[in-house]
């Protein structure tokens, strides 16, 4: 199987201070990994930069995409490679509304108009089209509006931050049915049918609804350890991320 | 550039560069499919379609002649003012310079001494909904002339109208003067929505003149887009809303460049019991001035206003500016009135957003601008999207 990305010795600066450490990341196509870690660890940067915000500088490394270095390509043309992006808090725009997002997904894709607006019914989207994009929505409503906006693209591969994160239970079941929709988990049962994810959580309560093929613990800008989604969230329940520290300079040591 | 607060907005025109009206016979009105067709795209450009599809009449002004008056619905009458005048008495002893007074400035005072006015007379008889715009493109084809107009327009009890008025310059014109009176007269539960879209050549001098009277129940909607602005033009509409429920609401769009000075305002003076108003002012600078006035007099128990200024500067250039003035004035302990005014710049993290969606930068641009705009104005969102188009992708690639 081909890896959907591949990120190798990636130092990435904001505001010129260094946040991502010769971070090294490989996602095979089709595959779901967790991004776990503590709060300010860099799981939001290293999304930044992949997605090629400006402000996220890459100093060394390298980001490959399909196998393709897509370092210098900007926002757009990453996109348009399908790298799709649900932002934590994303902004919001007066006087542009989500059903003008839509629109431009259509215009683009014309064939896809039905099911978008299949979609739409079944996500009860109708509310939010009319409104400007993530004004006034309560936390649950960004996360639906951002996973919405990705449906209607379906890119390759999808990065989620913290769509768990301010979500009550019953925003969550739509969330975690949304994010399966997204990732094809529901309906396709060879993996080289399914698009690619990384999920980042805090809490790994998406992972209650979503199947990952693997889980990253980031500490302070790299990737501490890595394995089986489950075996490490349990730990991480148990003993919280000081153990994930402490386990590191263990490792260290030895 | 100098910090100073006492810069004077807009200088008097020197009309005595600008030819006048002649007073020689005016020619004959011609079919619309006699309008030249550079004429006719640059029309086209502020929303007047010379063939008339979708509008329920046409009114054509060439510098100082019209050329085509017609109406196409029972109802609605459309003649050139001078033809009113001469057929009714009675709009010259209750409406003729009542809502704009001669002697309110040099322009009005330079309009009322034309040999022969021209302009339009608008009259919507006591209920008739007109089904389409009315559209009325006041044209200046030659340089160096002064174009005065004066048009009327009367809603009676229950009517209904949109009106679109396109002035602008033929493509050579730099150099002009329009100098434009525009009275309204609103009528019991009648609904008035008038569309001005401007866009002159860049050494043309702009001062409309408006007056528009509201009574009970009625609603005045003024939308007002500068596209391609003037060297400068400054206007204050006055509104009163006389009877009881009455409402205004003004949309101030102007999208300034270099060397451009764009004073508008805009007085509402809500007297009727329950009276409304809603001043919204937006601005674009791509260089160039650019003020945002707005006056709102409460004085009736009940009565509502509120004003807007809201500004984008996508690039000052070497002068530019804007500067937010709303002002309230209460005379009423029970008047509610409200303001509120900001100006920036164009967010790059929206921009971002959007393009994380697959957007093109200036396709995210032009989204934010309409968005900030928020000019969902009928019969005109293709003029205002391609201009807006035009911008953005200047705004995009960061030139001017």
């Amino acid at each position: 199987m081909t890896n959907i990305l591949e990120i190798k010795d990636l130092c990435v600066e904001v505001e010129g201070q260094e946040i991502l450490h010769d971070l090294d990341l490989v996602i095979a196509d089709g595959e779901v990994h967790a991004l776990l870690g503590p709060n300010g660890s860099g799981k939001t940067t290293l999304m930044m930069a992949i997605v090629g915000y400006p402000e996220y500088e890459t100093t060394k490394g390298r980001i490959l995409f399909n196998g393709d270095d897509i370092i210098e390509l900007d926002i757009t043309e990453r996109a348009r490679l399908g790298i799709g992006v649900s932002q934590q808090r994303p902004p919001t725009i007066a006087g542009v509304k989500l059903q003008q997002v839509l629109d431009y997904a259509v215009a683009n894709a014309p064939q896809r108009a039905q099911e978008i607006d299949e979609l739409v019914s079944t996500f009860q989207m109708e509310p939010f089209l009319e409104r400007d994009i993530n004004a006034g929505l309560s936390g649950g409503e960004i996360k639906r509006s951002e996973l919405f906006q990705l449906l209607a693209t379906r890119p390759r591969f999808v990065m989620m931050d913290e769509p768990d994160s301010g979500v009550d239970l019953e925003a969550m079941n739509v969330i975690g049915e949304m994010t399966n929709e997204l990732l094809a988990r529901n309906h396709a049962i060879r993996p080289t049918e399914r698009r690619a994810g990384l999920i980042i959580t805090h809490t790994g309560h998406i992972l209650d609804y979503v199947h990952a093929d693997r889980a990253h613990v980031m500490l302070d800008g790299y990737i501490g350890c890595s394995g089986n989604p489950r075996i490490i969230l349990d730990q991480i329940r148990k003993y919280g991320y000081q153990e994930c520290v402490r386990c590191e300079l263990r490792r260290h040591r030895r | 550039m100098e910090n100073s607060t006492n810069l004077r907005p807009v200088a008097d025109i020197d009309l005595s560069q600008f030819a006048t009206a002649p007073n020689t016979q005016r020619p004959v009105l011609i079919s619309p499919d006699q309008v030249e067709l550079d004429d006719a795209e640059v029309m086209a450009s502020v929303g007047v379609h010379v063939k008339g599809e979708d509008r329920s009449g046409t009114y054509i002004l060439r510098d100082f002649h019209p050329l085509y008056a017609q109406a196409r619905t029972d109802g609605l009458e459309l003649l050139p003012i001078a033809d009113a005048l001469k057929e009714y008495d009675w709009l010259r002893e209750r409406y003729y310079w009542r809502a704009v007074p001669a002697d309110l400035d040099r322009y009005t005072a330079q309009c009322a001494s034309a040999p022969e006015p021209q302009g339009y007379f608008i009259r919507v008889r006591k209920g008739t909904k007109v089904p389409f715009p009315v559209q009325a493109c006041l044209y200046i084809a030659r340089s160096d002339i002064a174009q005065t107009v004066h048009n009327v327009v009367i809603l009676e009890e229950d009517a209904e109208l949109h009106l679109i008025t396109g002035c602008a310059t033929r493509t050579d014109v730099s150099s002009a003067a329009h100098l434009g009176v525009s009275e309204h007269y609103v009528g019991r539960s009648a609904s008035l929505t008038s569309s001005m879209v401007h866009s002159w050549g860049p050494e043309v001098e702009v001062r409309p003149r408006s007056g528009t009277i509201v009574e009970a129940g009625g609603t005045f909607v003024s939308n007002y887009v500068s596209l391609r602005p003037a060297r400068s033009i400054q206007s204050n509409p006055r509104t009163w809303l006389n009877g009881e429920n009455a409402s205004a609401k003004y949309l101030t769009i102007i999208l300034g460049s270099q060397g451009s000075t764009i004073d508008t305002g805009g007085d509402v003076y809500l007297n009727g019991e329950n009276s409304s108003a809603e001043l919204a002012h937006r601005a674009v600078c791509t260089g160039g001035r650019i003020y945002q006035r707005g006056l709102l007099v409460g004085n009736a128990p009940g009565c509502r206003a509120h004003v807007d200024c809201a500004g984008m500067i996508l690039d000052a250039g070497e002068d530019g500016f804007i500067e937010a003035v709303p002002g309230l004035r209460s005379l009423h302990p029970e008047a509610r009135m409200s303001h509120e005014a900001s100006i920036g710049k164009i967010a790059p993290e929206q921009v971002a957003y959007l393009q994380s969606r697959g957007m093109e930068e200036r396709e995210a641009v032009s989204l934010i601008i309409r968005g900030f705009l928020d000019a969902d104005i009928e019969g005109l969102s293709p003029e205002l999207d391609a201009r807006i188009a035009e911008i953005a992708e200047l705004a995009g690639h960061g030139e001017r």
